[in-house]
């Protein structure tokens, strides 16, 4: 026990001192920095360029022209004021010609002769008869409550027409388990939005967290059982003392760099600018919930672990690092499937193919996670998906040390699987 | 009670047998030799020494017990490729190795220092691995074999690779080593290192034992077939002698073969018929001729 806390501070301490785990950490929180800022730095841009010049539309009609009347008055500054309407009596109006050759404003609108009941026919004129995003869904709505006032005309009073032109709220409430409407409890009813940043922030650090340090463990076993140190450490300490030694340091390691990069993402969210914009997205941080968390944190450790010990055992099977990439590439693999199966299904998290993962041990650190956190779950299938997986990480566990005590002493070519069981019935750990 | 003593130890891969049934005794005290050509089987035995290979059939008994993991703190071992981490500072390593077998950080870190000024290479104490020389590289592997006063070491060879003056330095050391009772097992090529180190040698080839004891005696087993001749003049007719095989100029005088031990005699009175001798000697082999022998016959 004594040595493998020698092994862990030692493996801490040389990996937490490499320049690529201090450089990949740094660029992590750089990018999330940048990333988290960006809609902030967007608007600053924005901010300059719709504020000085704002955006103006003309409308050609006579004097007195009831749509176009209308259409001003839902425009101005109390009505709609993200853009103006200036009106002109017609489209040969000099000034209207100067204004559109530089651009101040944007186009006109025309109105036909009317039709029947309703808005009379509109088109709008423009230098390449373009009808820009902004300017349609402007003019889309100003034109809609035009319509509506055309049509209804004094029969409605402004209140009557201003609850016509409401927009329709859905509430949501989730349903228990058993098919009743689940009750008020606060974890119940805010599982919707910051639930799904959360599992989603999460299972995007997992992964990448479980991907780096499994690799780490395994370059660094590959190289050691290049550089043949191997053969002192394995005469000084057990191979299981210095196996976990080494997955339980690069554990430490993974939580450092998770660590600084949560670190990094509430100094971001703590930014004054970035409080209007998490409220914009309808965000509350006060919502977060602790046992989303929780669950979280059992779920990386026993999936850090599973995965960490197959990477050490595919570490001591391999002789020289060139090999490693080859060697590792079903972990990978199985690494991305357990990656995208709950990533795909983040806005339908109770598919068959979500339930099934959630048990399989390789796939449920992450799917049961998403399953926690914005899924439905009872919580006897939680225990038994930890049941499994804590389980599956014991028998990898030994099977690892096995691989490891018999891997490290194998070099030139890759042994066949024969070889392997061969040589491991032969090792006690 | 012997350090060490291996009774007919046997390793196999697949069908390919590594060390067939080897047995020798180091005591107390004892540097033992390990020769062997290439692939002779001698870092295989040393590994089951070491314990990291189990032997397929019979015993390795260290101070009359079998393998057990207390010996991780008594043992000590120089592999024949180095053996440490490139891009950690030798403090770390050398400290972290011997804390690993045992030693406390302190008691790890005087003795390092300690090492370090024996070597007159204090100042390597913050280096890394990497920024050393090959040679220097082998005396950091070196210390972190000894730096935890092992009882038993093994050297796979040690003295490759260095240049003579640190082979002194070493072969210094060893014997130093030797004398403070630590039982030293130790391979080579280098037969002049095992003539002056050793008592005992085992000679291995192709996984068996083919010469093995005090080397006094193997070498008074093998017949005295060369004569060294000194005089101060030319010596003629020495060909003709009965009994000589072969005769070499050299720059003072004759190295000639003999069949017999008998044809010396002659070639002594040849030589003081024709002048004056300055030296005459009956050459007892030397260890590279038992070897090219041994393992040569056995080829043929």
């Amino acid at each position: 026990m004594n040595k493998m806390g020698t092994i862990i501070g030692f493996t801490f301490k040389n990996k937490v001192r490499t320049k690529s785990f201090m450089i990949t950490t740094l660029i992590l929180v750089l990018l999330l920095s940048i990333g988290m800022n960006l809609p902030y730095i967007i608007d600053q841009f924005k901010g300059d360029s719709t504020t000085n010049a704002e955006t103006q539309i003309a409308v050609i009609a006579e004097d007195g022209n009831q749509a176009a009347e209308l259409l001003k008055a839902y425009t101005s500054p109390e009505g709609m004021p993200q853009a103006k309407v200036v009106q002109y009596t017609s489209a040969d109006d000099a000034e209207l010609k100067k204004a559109l050759d530089e651009g101040t404003v944007e186009g006109y609108v025309t109105f036909a002769e009317p039709t029947g009941e309703g808005l009379p026919p509109v088109t709008y004129h423009s230098e390449n008869g373009e009808l820009k995003g902004d300017v349609q869904i402007y003019l889309q709505n100003a034109l809609q409550q035009v319509n509506t006032q055309f049509v209804v005309g004094d029969k409605l009073t402004q209140e009557q027409i201003a609850a016509m032109s409401t927009p329709v709220q859905i509430a949501t409430q989730q349903l228990n388990p058993d098919g009743t409407a689940g009750d008020k409890d606060a974890s119940q009813e805010s599982a919707p939005a910051i639930n799904y940043v959360i599992v989603y922030a999460m299972l995007m650090l997992f992964f990448m967290s479980i991907m780096m340090t499994g690799n780490m463990i395994a370059a660094e076993i590959t190289s050691e059982k290049s550089s043949r140190i191997m053969e002192i450490l394995i005469t000084s300490a057990s191979p299981l003392a210095q196996m976990f030694g080494k997955v339980i340091g690069v554990f430490l390691v993974g939580l450092l760099q998770i660590g600084v990069i949560i670190a990094a993402v509430v100094v971001n969210l703590k930014l004054p600018h970035n409080a209007t914009i998490l409220k914009d997205l309808d965000l509350d941080l006060g919502q977060l919930n602790i046992n989303l968390l929780l669950y979280g944190i059992v779920l990386y450790v026993l999936g850090y672990f599973l995965y960490a010990l197959m990477y050490a055992a595919v570490g001591s099977i391999v002789s020289r690092t060139e090999d490693l990439g080859q060697a590792v590439m079903p972990i990978m693999m199985l690494g991305f499937v357990a990656f995208y199966v709950p990533l795909f299904s983040i806005s339908n998290a109770d598919t068959l193919l979500v339930k099934v993962a959630s048990y399989v041990p390789f796939t449920s650190p992450l799917t049961m996670l998403l399953r926690i956190g914005v899924g439905e779950v009872a919580i006897w299938q939680v225990i038994v998906s930890l049941a499994i997986l804590l389980v599956t990480t014991f028998i990898f566990g030994w099977l690892a040390a096995k691989i490891y005590r018999t891997g490290v002493l194998m070099y030139g070519k890759r042994p066949s699987i024969k070889e392997i069981r061969k040589a491991m019935k032969a090792y006690k750990i | 009670m012997e350090a060490l003593k291996l009774e007919s130890v046997m390793k196999q891969y697949g069908e390919k047998t590594a060390v067939n049934g080897i047995n020798l005794t180091v005591g107390k005290g004892e540097i033992y030799g390990l020769l062997g050509a290439n692939g002779a089987g001698k870092t295989t035995t040393m590994r089951m020494v070491l314990g990291l290979i189990y032997p397929d059939g019979g015993n390795i008994l260290y101070n009359g017990k079998p393998y057990n993991s207390e010996l991780q703190q008594i043992m000590g071992y120089l592999p024949e490729e180095r053996g440490l981490y490139p891009k950690v500072k030798v403090s770390d390593q050398i400290v972290y190795l011997a804390r690993l077998r045992g030693m406390s950080a302190s008691d790890a870190d005087k003795s390092l220092r300690y090492w370090l000024d024996r070597f007159e290479v204090p100042d390597y104490y913050n280096k890394k691995i990497e920024e050393l020389s090959k040679g220097n590289q082998q005396k950091m592997g070196f210390i972190a074999a000894v730096v935890h006063k092992p009882q038993i070491l093994i050297l796979d060879e040690a003295f490759s690779g260095l240049d003579p003056v640190n082979v002194e330095l070493l072969k210094d050391t060893v014997k130093e080593l030797r004398d403070q009772g630590t039982s030293i097992l130790f391979s080579t090529h280098r037969m002049e290192h095992v003539e002056e180190l050793c008592r005992n040698i085992t000679i291995l080839d192709r996984s068996n034992t083919v010469v093995q004891g005090d080397i006094r005696t193997i070498k008074s087993g093998y017949p005295r077939e060369q004569v060294l001749l000194r005089t101060d003049n030319e010596v003629t007719g020495l060909e003709s002698i009965a009994g000589v095989t072969a005769v070499q100029r050299q720059e003072r005088g004759y190295l000639l073969s003999i069949s017999e031990i008998g044809a010396a005699q002659r070639i002594l009175q040849q030589a003081m018929a024709q002048g004056e001798v300055e030296h005459f000697e009956i050459k007892e082999p030397t260890l590279n001729q038992i070897f090219i022998r041994a393992v040569g016959e056995s080829h043929e």
